[in-house]
């Protein structure tokens, strides 16, 4: 008999992540299905928003700054911004904090 | 702001990734933490153990299935960036973890003490998650009919969580879900799943 719970990832490792967040004490087994399935659907959604929308350089490919961008710019992924902060060279940020530098400069 | 010296797009330190769950061909998840091998607890017992060694962000979810779930929500001929699947890995982390802590929340407000689906749905329409809570019913009510005449979980109490029973077998059968995007196109994201099961309404799930 095949499985027909209908699940693509480990239960049991969502349920670690779970039990990880404080104050946590147990968990029921609907609310354990219903995070991983939710998971899934989070998976797909954040992909395809970001493969979309996507500022990266290639259109049909998704790169860490898709998901940088999407996070920004949508507000269901603004809950992301810490953990995807968007990646600029060296010089450009030192570039960009001369100019703001000047720009205080004329206050 | 993140600094890239060297200006290329892969910043992914892997001593930070901390623990990555590895597939193993007899179907266990082995973490490896930085200090020692452990193994996977499945069991409560197990528990106190394994949050002493990891630290909250550094446990994920298999990259193999995350990626694999984003390889089918992109056209086919479409590329994913290996650091970009690191990344939706740590993001799936934080995403559990910022529903749970809400569920958490309304939990102990009620003075309960297990969260149930109740509080995992009710937090998902809270942060911005609603589009989900339909379709999320629906799966429910499908898994609910298929632990028919299963009495629970063998080894787990009442009102506890799911044991290794439910951990995923391979998949081969995809269920097609459609998806409106923000531009109202149409996407076809093919959900892994062992049984064909054509879900009407979950082909209505509106990201927008």
């Amino acid at each position: 008999i095949k499985n027909k719970k209908n699940i693509s990832l480990p239960i049991s490792r969502v349920r670690l992540i779970m039990k990880s967040s404080p104050d946590v004490s147990s968990i029921n087994q609907d609310a354990l299905f219903l995070t991983t399935k939710a998971t899934e659907l989070f998976v797909q959604h954040l992909a395809m928003s970001s493969f979309n929308n996507g500022a990266g350089k290639e259109t049909n490919s998704l790169s860490y700054s898709d998901l940088a961008h999407t996070a920004e710019e949508t507000e269901t992924f603004h809950f992301l911004t810490d953990i995807l902060p968007k990646k600029i060279l060296a010089r450009d940020y030192l570039k960009s904090l001369e100019q703001m530098q000047e720009e205080d400069a004329d206050f | 702001i993140n600094l890239s010296m060297d200006g290329d797009s892969s910043t992914t330190d892997a001593s930070q990734l901390g623990i990555t769950g590895e597939y193993m061909a007899s179907g266990h998840y082995v973490l490896q933490s930085q200090d020692d091998d452990a193994e996977e607890g499945m069991g409560d017992h197990d528990d106190g153990g394994i949050k002493e060694n990891f630290r909250e962000q550094d446990i994920y979810l298999p990259i193999a299935n995350v990626a694999r779930i984003m390889k089918n929500a992109v056209p086919q001929t479409g590329k994913i960036a290996k650091d970009a699947k690191e990344c939706v890995q740590e993001c799936v982390s934080e995403f559990i973890s910022f529903i749970t802590s809400e569920a958490s929340e309304r939990c102990h407000q009620e003075k309960r003490k297990t969260i149930n689906g109740e509080d995992i749905l009710f937090a998902m329409s809270t942060l911005g998650f609603d589009m989900y809570v339909e379709p999320l019913k629906l799966y429910l009510q499908k898994f609910r009919e298929a632990m028919k005449g299963e009495k629970g979980i063998p080894g787990v109490a009442v009102g506890e969580s799911l044991g290794e029973d439910l951990t995923e077998d391979s998949f081969t059968n995809p269920l097609p879900a459609g998806i409106i995007t923000a531009d109202g196109q149409q996407q076809n994201v093919m959900v892994y799943t062992t049984s064909y099961q054509q879900i009407p309404t979950v082909q209505q799930i509106q990201f927008s």
